[in-house]
């Protein structure tokens, strides 16, 4: 997956996109007649905008080694734009995620020896000749940003996926092979004491934990107080 | 699937979504899907300067992961009740 706007120029027979069909992408909507406006620049036409459930493809219909694309992955937000005071002609708004350089000292600086790095391109405008168009494009852009949802990754970060967690009620003491009780208790505002994790062998209904590894017997054992450990 | 619920009960209150890029927007909350992708009506930008771009937009969709958190409306949050249902999704009640 690639982060960002680039460049694309893969076209197929009929002039419009290939698509990664092994992937399942289809295409979802043409719009003939766009022009499209990155960043600050000026706008770029005559072209065709191809939308696909993956990605957005503009195509310039003058230049056929011209194009540009972008994940939906990418995409952080569109909208439908009409002040004509922001921008001259109604268009769709589109802002676009891009890789954090930190080495980088002009976060804005799109073009260094005068070319263009559309890696670094945060937004962009696609300006249909036909404004009726808007609401409907606007539409199809909701409908494929749905279709990208964050991928779930198997092993991530996150040990747990997308769990969240709430309370130390939540934290796996794991199966019945967990030799002891050494389960980190994160601070909770909710109390836990009293609370079974699960394992109903172990837990009590009252806060008394008969346990021999325990040497205070005698004592009320806390578990979220600590002796001489 | 609890913050789905939570925020398919806020639709039609103004909220404001922080995104991770720092741009501050404000609006009335349309519609919210499983990924906490927002839709927000009557959008302005709270931060103009940053991306004055954006004042004129009256409507605008907003990719879940991008954002960073969504401010609710102070009297719109019933912190004890969100707070139990917290707690009894963790427990897969």
């Amino acid at each position: 997956m690639v982060v960002g706007l680039r460049e694309f120029a893969l076209r197929t027979g009929d002039g419009s996109p290939a698509l990664d069909e092994s992937s399942g992408e289809e295409l979802m909507h043409v719009q003939p007649s766009v022009a499209v406006a990155l960043g600050d620049r000026s706008v770029e036409s005559p072209g065709t905008l191809y939308i696909t459930s993956r990605k957005l493809i503009w195509l310039s219909d003058a230049d056929v080694a011209k194009g540009y694309a972008v994940d939906f992955l990418s995409i952080s937000l569109h909208a439908v734009s009409r002040d004509p005071q922001t921008y001259s002609s109604p268009c769709i708004y589109t802002q676009i995620e891009v890789v954090e350089d930190e080495d980088e000292e002009d976060e804005d600086e799109e073009e260094s020896n005068g070319v263009l790095d559309l890696s670094k391109i945060r937004e962009m405008r696609l300006v249909p000749s036909d404004s009726t168009q808007l609401d409907t494009l606007f539409d199809v852009f909701c409908e494929c940003a749905e279709l990208n949802p964050e991928p779930i990754e198997e092993e991530g970060e996150e040990e747990n996926g997308h769990n969240w967690v709430f309370s130390a009620d939540q934290m796996v003491v794991g199966g019945g092979g967990e030799e002891d009780a050494e389960w980190q208790i994160s601070q909770s505002p909710t109390s836990v004491i009293g609370h079974s994790n699960g394992d109903e062998s172990i837990a009590q209904p009252m806060l008394e934990i008969n346990d021999q590894r325990f040497d205070d017997a005698e004592e009320m054992v806390h578990e979220n107080e600590t002796k001489d450990h | 699937q609890l913050f789905f619920s939570y925020f398919k009960d806020l639709v039609g209150q103004e909220v404001t979504v922080e995104l991770k890029n720092d741009l501050a927007i404000r609006g009335t909350l349309h519609s919210v899907d499983q990924y906490l992708n927002i839709k927000l009506e009557n959008t302005r930008v709270v931060d103009q300067d940053k991306y004055p771009h954006m004042l004129s937009v009256r409507n605008c969709f907003i990719r879940g992961s991008v954002v960073r958190y969504v401010q609710l409306p102070p009297d719109g949050v019933d912190v004890d009740l969100l707070h139990d249902a917290a707690r009894r999704e963790a427990r897969g009640g």
